[in-house]
């Protein structure tokens, strides 16, 4: 069998949970396995439904065309934005490095069967977008029978070309960094400001299609999305084939990932034993010299451990670190420019001025700071080392608070930098932003511990790559997901209560309610906490 | 005819970032046959070497040959007859150990007959044949230095490379490995094998090398290097001498 055939089924068997389910004889690990799979069957059915809601959208207003487009786009988005965050990890600097470089297999072989691992593992969620846009397409353009075995095999195609650009980048951040002593650091920092860079570039973009004050929103959409798609070839080709059944589209869809496919692993494959050689060296400066030491609290040295795992990984720090980044970039811009700009963007144009803005702002602050809790994350973070913490003797209570105080530390800095911007930008009262602080600090209470109260329900010890729980993992997904929607939600419901009642009143309900709500999170862990 | 080595190093120097001189111009040479110790304190450069004779680490100063094929411009051909024990072996954990020792067989190529031989074969000698069939991540950290053994042993090397291979292995494990690898270096397989216990070096090796602070400063038989005395009280005397 070929060698590439071989390295893809033993990394695709290494993490299935099927193999597991079938071998393991640990009945709480299979519950586990099956309670996973249900749940992601949950959440492609989720994802499916809303896709082909929006394609309902399309049909009705007569502009289901644009929907090959949006289909290419919105799946190509999410494979760039998705792979960047995980190519270190998957790509570089993964545990079984040592053990595969050491089999007879190319560097560039090793890495692009890496990178196909990662195309196949996440197309179920790709393909979950694509199936769904096409059943939304048959029912209302009706078209020949031979588009929907297109569509399905050229589904397949559309996440290669993003993703390989986003391998590519993500090994330019790694080629760089490793020639510094920080790697991690470097490489964290790169990675930060390329991702801060897309989203800055995706507003430009948009304000760019907006200034033509189009009011129908999916009329807006289209135009974007067509526009893009003459910016972004490979959609423009999706869509050609779907919609002509170009063939010279799919020959380019197909080829040009296949040939980038080719040229992305050669280059990657010459410089891949240097870059992983660098980022994998840990060289000792044997120029410690002793000196007076502090005695600390248990929670405080849990909380140090934590930071220093948090600035040891680069996956750790753009995933955890990227909503206060995020979260002082729109303070310190609403600052320069001023609300009114932003509020003309964001809402097209719609009738909302500043005043009317300022009970949401605890709300847009908490929407960055409150993304991703690392206490979602950091109790299955202890991995393989958890017998260090489980040998101490200290109360697993303990534990959580270290990691929770950590949390803390992280995101209420940002917190009441943010908000001071905003409420200065906005000209909002010393009152009223001295409510708001606490406001963000309630919600940043509250984002800590249910965070912890998902990461210790759905912690999981037995990762091959952190990866997996920093990103892929249930708790981080239970926490993340409800959290993003029910914030955007909130953020609408204060606007609109802000216009009927007292201002002051209304931050008062919402500090004491996140406030419970942090409280009753809190006693939850103390409770978990006990039991595992 | 002079015999070619199986393993020669050649003035081999690794500098991490920062300027850090992790092995300073190292220079040895294992013929086929040779059982060759690498010994040396933490830290003193004894992975850092390995890994690069098994194309894991790249590195820019000098050169390494395996039986005569260059490691940084032919990595396969010295691949292909080079088998890597490290001392703490990342082997896929959800994978069975039978799934596993299939994955590296498939790699190089192992016929069917001929890898059902030798898996028997070694997981009868190492006594885990029962296990094979449970995931990797219930095994102990014994069982998998096991399982990593077998795996370099299936397609035959030429050239064996252990790091620290006895730590975490029972006795009668390490008495069975120790059997095997004077077996291999009977019928012409070179061994080169990094350890702390001086003891098992001094029983096992023809040569050895000893490494401090990343330069060799002492190396040649084992009856040369000690002059009858302990390799122990060599290993000392040398480190103290520097």
């Amino acid at each position: 069998m070929n060698k590439n055939i071989v390295l893809l089924r033993t990394l695709l068997l290494s993490t299935s949970g099927w193999n597991i389910y079938r071998h393991t004889t640990d009945k709480k690990k299979r519950r586990r396995i099956a309670g996973n799979a249900v749940g992601k069957l949950c959440l492609y059915a989720m994802l499916m439904a809303f896709c082909v809601a929006i394609c309902v959208g399309y049909g009705k207003f007569g502009m289901i065309t644009a929907a090959p487009v949006m289909c290419a786009l919105t799946v190509s988005l999410l494979a760039f934005v998705f792979t960047l965050f995980k190519t270190n990890g998957y790509l570089f600097n993964f545990k079984e490095y040592d053990m595969l470089m050491s089999l007879p297999f190319e560097a560039r072989t090793v890495a692009g069967c890496k990178f196909l691992y990662m195309v196949v593992k996440s197309l179920p969620w790709y393909l979950s977008i694509s199936v769904a846009m096409l059943v939304g397409y048959g029912v209302y353009a009706r078209p020949p029978v031979g588009v929907y075995p297109l569509w399905l095999v050229l589904s397949l195609f559309l996440p290669v070309i993003p993703m390989l650009l986003a391998a590519f980048l993500g090994f330019v951040i790694a080629r760089i960094s490793a020639g510094f002593k920080k790697t991690n650091i470097v490489q964290t920092v790169l990675t930060l400001v390329f991702v801060i860079g897309c989203f800055s570039l995706r507003f430009v973009i948009e304000d760019m299609f907006r200034n033509d004050r189009i009011q129908a929103t999916l009329e807006l959409a289209s135009r974007v999305t067509g526009g893009a798609a003459r910016v972004y070839l490979p959609a423009g080709w999706f869509s050609d084939a779907i919609t002509r059944l170009d063939i010279p589209a799919m020959l380019l869809l197909t080829g040009v990932s296949a040939a980038l496919f080719i040229a992305v692993f050669a280059i990657v494959g010459r410089s891949y034993r240097q870059i992983n050689s660098a980022l994998k060296a840990h060289a000792a400066s044997r120029s410690y010299k002793m000196t007076a030491q502090k005695r600390h609290s248990a929670e405080a040295a849990i909380a140090f451990k934590e930071f220093r795992r948090f600035t040891g990984s680069t996956a750790y720090m753009v995933n955890g670190g990227i909503g206060m980044i995020l979260a002082a970039l729109v303070g310190l811009i609403t600052l320069v420019i001023g609300p009114d700009r932003i509020i003309k963007t964001v809402t097209q144009g719609a009738p909302v001025d500043a005043v009317m803005l300022w009970p949401a702002i605890p709300f847009i602050v908490y929407f960055f700071i409150g993304m991703v809790a690392t206490t979602a994350c950091s109790p299955s973070l202890e991995g393989k080392n958890y017998w260090i913490v489980q040998s101490l003797p200290i109360e697993k209570a303990t534990l959580y608070r270290g990691k929770m105080l950590f949390n803390l530390a992280l995101t209420v800095p940002f917190m009441a930098f943010s908000t001071l911007c905003l409420c200065v930008a906005a000209r909002v009262p010393v009152a009223e932003t001295t409510l708001y602080l606490l406001q963000g600090l309630a919600l940043c209470a509250f984002s800590t511990a249910w965070g912890c109260v998902c990461g210790i329900r759905h912690m999981r010890l037995d990762w091959e790559n952190e990866i997996e729980v920093i990103k892929q993992g249930a708790a981080v997904a239970i926490y993340m997901l409800p959290n993003m929607f029910v914030v955007m939600g909130l953020t609408v419901l204060a606007v609109v209560l802000g216009l009927r009642m007292d201002r002051r009143l209304l931050a008062l309900l919402f500090t004491l309610v996140a406030t419970l709500l942090a409280a009753l999170s809190y006693r939850r862990v103390l409770i978990l906490s006990k039991r595992r | 005819m002079t015999e070619k080595p199986m393993l020669e190093i050649s003035h081999y120097s690794k500098t991490y970032g920062g300027g850090k001189k992790a092995v300073d111009d190292v220079s040895l040479a294992v013929m086929p046959g040779d059982i060759y110790g690498f010994i040396g304190h933490n830290g003193a450069g004894k992975s850092t070497t390995i890994r690069a004779v098994v194309g894991v680490l790249d590195f820019t100063e000098g050169d390494i040959f395996i039986d005569g094929h260059s490691v940084k411009d032919e990595p396969m051909a010295c691949k292909r007859i080079t088998a890597y024990i490290p001392d703490n072996p990342d082997l896929y954990e959800n994978l069975t150990g039978i799934q596993y020792l299939n994955f590296v067989a498939d790699v190089f190529g192992i016929g069917a007959a001929e890898r059902e031989e030798r898996i028997r074969r070694f997981a009868g000698l190492f006594e885990i044949t029962k296990d094979l069939g449970d995931l990797i991540s219930a095994y102990s950290h014994g069982m998998k230095q096991k399982l990593a053994i077998i795996s370099a042993l299936i397609h035959e090397p030429r050239l064996l490379v252990l790091d620290e291979p006895f730590v975490g292995l029972d006795p009668k494990a390490a008495f069975t490995l120790k059997t095997v690898m004077h077996e291999l270096c009977q019928g012409g397989t070179a061994i080169f094998f990094s350890t702390h216990v001086l003891d098992v070096a001094e029983k096992l090796c023809d040569k050895v090398a000893i490494i401090k602070h990343g330069r060799i400063i002492a190396s040649g038989t084992m009856a040369a290097l000690t002059e009858g005395h302990s390799l122990e009280q060599t290993f000392l005397e040398a480190d103290g001498d520097e």
